[in-house]
């Protein structure tokens, strides 16, 4: 079994819920712009998408996890 | 990330420990469930007495009523908002895609997804195409024009997020497509197993190998895939050939890794139940066959909440050699819609597939129907070879290949052949099988 780093996966959901917030930021400057609010909108459906792959691993994980990756 | 972080498309899931995946599946699916009522008329009316607050493990998710496609049928007939009904789960106008079933066993039902929910998508099939060996040197040909059909875009769409050069092949004819292949060294195919075959002939036919046509790898969809005859087409074009299930409805749920060896379910964007096919409410043992329950749990434009796919597949164990531990599935019987009690015996037509694909590969084309003689069912089998034989060969031809059904699916056929070229091909999904005693 291959182990994962908790810390990695923290310091990435991190920087995706920084993303998701500026985004939100930029979205709510920009209401009524399209350019704005059609692009914001892609963003989020991407970092929608990280949360499945990586916020929810890195929630998941207790403390302590194994070591990264080596076979 | 060291030589493994190329491995894995998303190498944290994919090796997660099964009761991370399982606890982030049930949170995910009080999400989408939760979602689900707020949002669509369907579920609001269809799970009014059950909380979101209520699901804490698997045993309460089987207390929640499935739901099929004539479920899916009725919620969208005539019903507002238009065209999609109470099936919406996002304010119409954020409707970005359109998709509709391929109509085969009824009325389309239209699959509307937002931007959000169709990248939702292409992150799935992301996954399946790095599994099957895709990367960003491949150039993926699509011989398809995709229509209205989901089938196609999904991958094309996973392609170019993986950095693939895609190169659509609509609107070409199959030998229109043969050489756009060569002419663009195309290194990588998405098509179904039946046209996989057909551009194969039909290459043969005009004096090409397709096993010199440096297609490396194929993933197939939209019919089913006997390993057998996966076998056949990874030996037509000398490419490694990978299967992968799913629907217009619920998305692709399961796919091959490169040990080719079943399928992975798609954790944890899916939780796939494999329940019996009697009663619907016990998850089988492993080795087992049963129907497959699927919520797609992050795709909320079209919220599913354990749709019954009617897909009747054998689960196996997550204990692949690849190192991903999601559970798997050990082969498809086809779809429960397509089985059929023939003399008292419970059929399929993959099993034919599968048994000509393996043993008779001088069989090109066949096809299957079934018919009332009198009081009794009576089911027979039409057979293309490939080239023309003398009388006597083709009698013992016959007779084997009747023998060998006889022993796998407890069926006696009446096999007859036909002259090479004599029966329809196929370019999207086969027909090849006809019951007749529906009509």
């Amino acid at each position: 079994m291959i182990g994962t780093n908790d810390e990695l996966l923290r310091q990435m959901k991190t920087k995706i819920d920084g993303i998701e917030n500026l985004v939100h930021e930029l979205k709510a400057l920009g209401e009524g712009v399209p350019v704005i609010e059609k692009n914001t909108r892609c963003i989020l459906s991407f970092t929608h998408t990280l949360t499945f792959g990586i916020s929810d691993v890195a929630e998941v994980n207790n403390e302590g996890g194994e070591k990264i990756w080596e076979k | 990330m060291g030589v493994l972080g190329r491995k894995y498309w998303n190498p944290f899931v994919e090796t997660l420990p099964r009761e991370k995946l399982n606890l982030i599946q049930i949170k995910n699916f009080r999400k989408i469930f939760s979602y689900a009522k707020e949002h669509s008329a369907l579920y609001r009316e269809k799970h009014q007495g059950i909380s979101p607050d209520d699901i804490r493990t698997i045993e309460d998710i089987r207390r929640i009523p499935l739901i099929d496609k004539e479920d899916l049928r009725r919620a969208q007939a005539g019903k507002e908002p238009f065209p999609f009904g109470e099936l919406l789960g996002v304010p119409v106008e954020e409707v970005s895609t359109f998709r509709q079933t391929s109509g085969t066993t009824g009325t389309p039902v239209y699959v509307p997804e937002s931007w959000e929910s169709w990248q939702w998508r292409v992150e799935v099939w992301c996954h399946i195409l790095w599994m099957a060996g895709f990367r960003e040197t491949d150039r993926v040909f699509v011989p398809f024009g995709y229509n209205v059909y989901v089938a196609f875009w999904e991958g094309h769409f996973a392609a170019e997020k993986l950095g693939c050069t895609v190169i659509p092949g609509g609107a070409l004819d199959t030998k229109g497509r043969l050489n756009k292949i060569q002419e663009l060294r195309a290194t990588a195919l998405l098509n179904t197993p039946t046209y996989g075959l057909h551009m194969a002939e039909t290459a043969r036919s005009l004096g090409l190998s397709p096993r010199e046509m440096g297609i490396k790898r194929m993933v197939c969809a939209g019919e089913p895939l006997p390993d057998a005859t996966r076998k056949r087409l990874e030996e037509s074009w000398n490419a490694e050939v990978y299967d992968h299930i799913g629907g217009t409805e619920p998305c692709a749920w399961g796919a091959m890794c490169e040990e080719r060896k079943g399928l992975h379910i798609m954790e944890p964007y899916f939780l796939v139940e494999i329940l019996d096919m009697e009663t619907l409410s016990r998850e089988v043992e492993e080795g087992e066959m049963g129907v497959a329950v699927v919520t797609p749990l992050g795709r909320r434009s079209f919220p599913l909440i354990r749709f019954n796919t009617k897909d009747v597949v054998r689960k196996g164990k997550a204990d692949c050699a690849c190192g991903r531990t999601s559970m798997m599935i050990q082969g498809m019987a086809g779809r429960a819609d397509d089985l059929r009690k023939i003399r008292g015996v419970l059929f399929t037509p993959v099993s034919v597939e599968e048994v000509l694909r393996a043993e008779f590969c001088e069989i090109t084309e066949y096809e299957i129907v079934v018919e009332r003689k009198g009081i009794m069912d009576e089911i027979s089998l039409t057979v293309e070879p490939e080239q023309e034989t003398g009388e006597e060969v083709m009698k013992e031809l016959m007779k084997r290949i009747s023998e060998r059904l006889k022993m796998k699916t407890n069926l006696r056929f009446f096999v007859r052949p036909v002259k090479p070229g004599t029966l329809p091909r196929y370019t999207l999904k086969s027909k090849r099988f006809k019951d007749c005693r529906e009509m």
